[in-house]
């Protein structure tokens, strides 16, 4: 798609703050877009007018007086009159937090609160419009697709599963040792997902120290993902740190890579890409 | 003796003497150790540079305008606030002079600001959002109940119908027994920054420069105390203007208003001892103060050489402060409380007459009692606590600061120069030069943030996982509703014949050239709403569009 991205920033309502919806158009031009500015104090009515008649892809409204539960709910429901529902309308200004789910519910696609930087809005929007359009979304913002797996730390593999064998009734379908882990895994599939038993094999195991400090539990979640790299490139961009900044090798001849858990509010993450299997998913 | 001897000695002679009008609030200044702290330093030495720093209160002012400064009284302390209905805002207001407010501070939601009434379709959502909602002189009549407005001043955030407010507060005043030369305060009146960066301008910018000057002259006859503009950098900056921008700016302002009023016939030491300014403190804390200072000692020499001004008074640049709104961050709001207190700090190390502490929340909504508590005590610890208000100018003679006010001064002569070749400041906003000049530099500050060139804690630095989401306020949903019954109620219950014969006689005034001030008056005494009144102005005056 060679097309440029269209934007209408508009600002609704009475205020004159119009410093963030400037620096936004500019940042938005400068990231390639096509930006048209409608000035202050503009009516849902006129923006809307003003979007349809410029055929653009994306509406970027910015509302500092505390009037958007109104104004940003009226926008939407303009567009559904005229037809107009694809355009991608986004948000921002001085908005409470508790007020999102609201213009969110009513189809405001996303609100982006102050200190949002604006390549992060630009990205958004590009990436919603390849969406809308059918084109592919660039490399590693398509959403993980599902959980590939469950990790749990368990000190035994022959204690633990009886439980999950016999008495859950789940299907073992592999054991193996993971040398570059010192683990040794037993996989357990649920639907599509699994769950993988991780037993230390030595004290060096990263989780022989989990155990240690946490005791027995559920370890991480792991995110199947397509062209791994591609998104471990995104999370280090928006400033995520990585355990592995490369995939490894993991189980079941998956790349991986784990994501530091100070970054994800304590979860240890897990981006995991399995080779294609024979006959594809089911 | 010496020139710059006798100069001093008559600095002290003076002072004395003035103190026993205005003494000292205490007999003896001392630090914690007990040593005394005097009145003032540096005047002694051979190198004073007393034509450049002048002494405080004289000219060229740099180290202040007052002898004594804050050892007399120290600044006003006037938290802007309003919200909702004039009911609710009335509350407020007397909350905070029960805590110890020493002036008041009106905020008015925007429909008011743009002279719409509430049931206006543009008022749509905006009813009493942004600041408390004003129709008629009713509301008015509400959101100043109890306060006795002989003693205690007001400050207006009003621009675009200042004429109207100012016209309520006289009649509300006038209901109360106190006749408008007693009561004192500002309305902020400054259209050519609402041009810049505000955005709250009605009317194009001839008709506005001839409401404002008519005010000049009405005040000059009728409501003496008052401060009849209140010419503001501090929007110039929140649009994202850095500080040689802001003051240069704000003064290019303030030099087409004066001119305007000299055009009018009006004489120069008639109108200027009652123009107030108003400036922003941001977080660069040196700069901040040296812009402080400078701005006293351009304006001082702007007036005296360049206007001829006789009276000191007209020399005298004073000037309302608040923190930066724009630097505060919606991420750690508490982390707020800190740079507000730096940059209040800056603006009493400058000298400033009054001061708005921010509150920690705004970055997210409008401040609860508690955070415009927090607000108002950072200032009270700052007064009280920390002894900084008990020496005049304690910052001056610091080799960085007098350079920091020796450049401020050279770069705003410059950018004056600049305005000067496009035609003046009227006409270099209406070119949108000023808009340019701001916007270039918001765009270069939010890329060097984004870059991590500037940090900024607790959002592109020192962030937190789990944010804490504070209590928030939240405006009555119910309001608007309820003020455009009020408003129907009004409708229905006034002398119909006297409005309308009030509006057809401001709209003759309006044609001619009269001063409409007094015909203004006469609309809101008859309850005319602001919405009308502005409606016939808006006819005879056409409305601004933008650039």
């Amino acid at each position: 798609m060679n097309k440029k991205i269209r934007v209408l920033v508009a600002k609704p309502g009475l205020d004159g703050h119009d410093r963030g919806a400037l620096v936004i158009s500019q940042a938005l031009r400068d990231y390639g877009m096509e930006v048209i500015y409608t000035g202050l104090r503009q009516t849902p009515e006129q923006i809307v007018a003003a979007a349809v008649q410029e055929d653009v892809d994306a509406i970027g409204l910015s509302c500092l007086s505390g009037a958007h539960n109104e104004l940003f709910p009226e926008v939407m429901s303009l567009l559904k009159q005229r037809g107009a529902e694809d355009i991608i309308v986004i948000g921002g200004g001085v908005i409470p937090w508790e007020d999102i789910p609201f213009l969110e519910s009513a189809g405001v696609r996303k609100i982006f609160t102050p200190g949002t930087p604006t390549v992060e809005t630009a990205k958004y929007i590009e990436a919603a419009v390849l969406e809308r359009d059918g084109y592919p979304a660039p490399a590693g913002m398509e959403p993980p697709k599902k959980i590939d797996h469950i990790g749990i730390a368990v000190e035994s593999l022959d204690e633990v599963l009886p439980f999950y064998v016999n008495t859950l009734g789940l299907k073992l379908e592999a054991v193996e040792t993971v040398e570059t882990q010192k683990v040794k895994v037993a996989f357990l599939k649920v639907g599509q997902s699994r769950l993988e038993l991780l037993e230390p094999i030595d004290e060096q195991s990263p989780i022989r120290q989990f155990i240690n400090k946490r005791g027995q539990g559920v370890h991480h979640v792991a995110l199947g993902v397509e062209d791994i790299s591609s998104r471990i490139e995104e999370l280090k961009k928006a400033g995520v740190k990585m355990i592995q900044e490369h995939p490894v090798k993991g189980a079941g001849g998956a790349s991986i890579a784990f994501i530091h858990p100070s970054s994800t509010h304590k979860v240890l993450f897990e981006l995991c890409e399995k080779p294609v299997e024979e006959g594809g998913e089911s | 003796m010496n020139d710059h001897q006798e100069r001093v000695k008559n600095w002290k002679l003076a002072t004395e003497k003035s103190m026993q009008r205005f003494p000292e609030r205490k007999e003896r200044f001392e630090t914690s150790s007990k040593f005394e702290v005097a009145r003032l330093y540096g005047i002694e030495a051979e190198d004073y540079d007393i034509e450049k720093l002048g002494l405080p209160g004289e000219y060229p002012y740099t180290r202040g305008i007052q002898p004594t400064m804050y050892r007399a009284r120290y600044w006003t302390m006037r938290q802007y606030a309003g919200f909702g209905s004039a009911e609710e805002t009335n509350k407020r207001f007397r909350y905070l002079l029960k805590q110890g407010q020493t002036g008041l501070s009106v905020a008015f939601d925007l429909p008011t600001q743009i002279g719409y009434d509430s049931d206006h379709s543009m008022s749509k959502g905006e009813v009493g959002k942004v600041g408390v909602a004003i129709d008629s002189l009713e509301d008015m009549e509400a959101l100043l109940r109890d306060i006795p407005l002989d003693k205690v001043s007001t400050s207006m955030t009003i621009n675009a119908p200042a004429s109207i407010l100012l016209a309520m507060y006289i009649a509300v005043a006038e209901k109360q027994g106190v006749s408008s030369e007693k009561i004192s305060g500002t309305i902020q009146n400054d259209i050519l920054k609402e041009y810049i960066a505000r955005g709250t301008y009605i009317f194009p910018p001839k008709p506005s420069m001839r409401l404002i000057t008519d005010i000049f002259a009405f005040c000059k006859e009728h409501v003496p105390k008052w401060n009849t503009i209140s010419i503001s950098g501090y929007h110039i900056r929140e649009a994202g203007a850095n500080a040689v921008q802001e003051l240069a700016f704000t003064i290019a302002n303030g030099k087409a208003y004066v001119d305007a009023a000299l055009a009018a016939g009006l004489n120069i030491d008639d109108f200027a001892p009652r123009l107030a300014f108003f400036f922003n403190a941001h977080n660069q804390f040196f700069e901040e103060v040296a812009k402080f200072r400078a701005a006293r000692r351009i304006w001082a020499k702007l007036m005296k050489e360049h206007y001829k001004a006789k009276n000191p008074k007209s020399w005298q640049l004073r000037f309302h402060t608040q923190t930066g709104g724009s630097t505060l961050t919606a991420q750690q709001p508490d982390n707020n409380i800190v740079r507000v207190t730096i940059q209040a700090l800056s603006a009493v190390m400058g000298g400033t007459q009054s001061l708005h502490t921010n509150s920690r929340d705004e970055a997210l909504a409008l401040p609860t009692e508690d955070s415009a508590r927090i607000a108002l005590r950072t200032q009270q610890i700052i007064a009280h606590e920390s002894g900084v208000a008990d020496t005049v100018d304690p910052l001056a003679g610091s080799y960085y600061v007098e350079h920091l006010t020796d450049v401020m001064e050279e770069e705003v002569t410059r950018y004056l120069e600049k305005i000067e070749s496009l035609g003046g400041a009227v006409s270099a906003v209406e070119q949108g030069y000023m808009q340019r000049e701001i916007h270039h530099t918001a765009y270069e500050t939010q890329k060097s943030i984004e870059k991590g060139d500037e940090i900024i804690v607790g959002m592109n630095s020192f962030t937190v996982e789990n944010e804490v989401q504070p209590e928030l306020l939240r405006v009555d949903p119910a309001l608007g509703e309820k003020q455009k019954e009020k408003l129907t109620r009004l409708k229905s219950s006034r002398d119909q014949h006297r409005v309308s014969a009030r509006l057809d006689a401001l709209r003759q005034g309006a044609q001619g050239s009269e001063n409409l001030m007094p015909l203004i008056l006469d609309c809101v005494r008859d309850y005319c709403t602001i919405g009308e009144i502005c409606g016939i102005l808006r006819e005879e005056f056409g409305e601004f569009t933008g650039i």
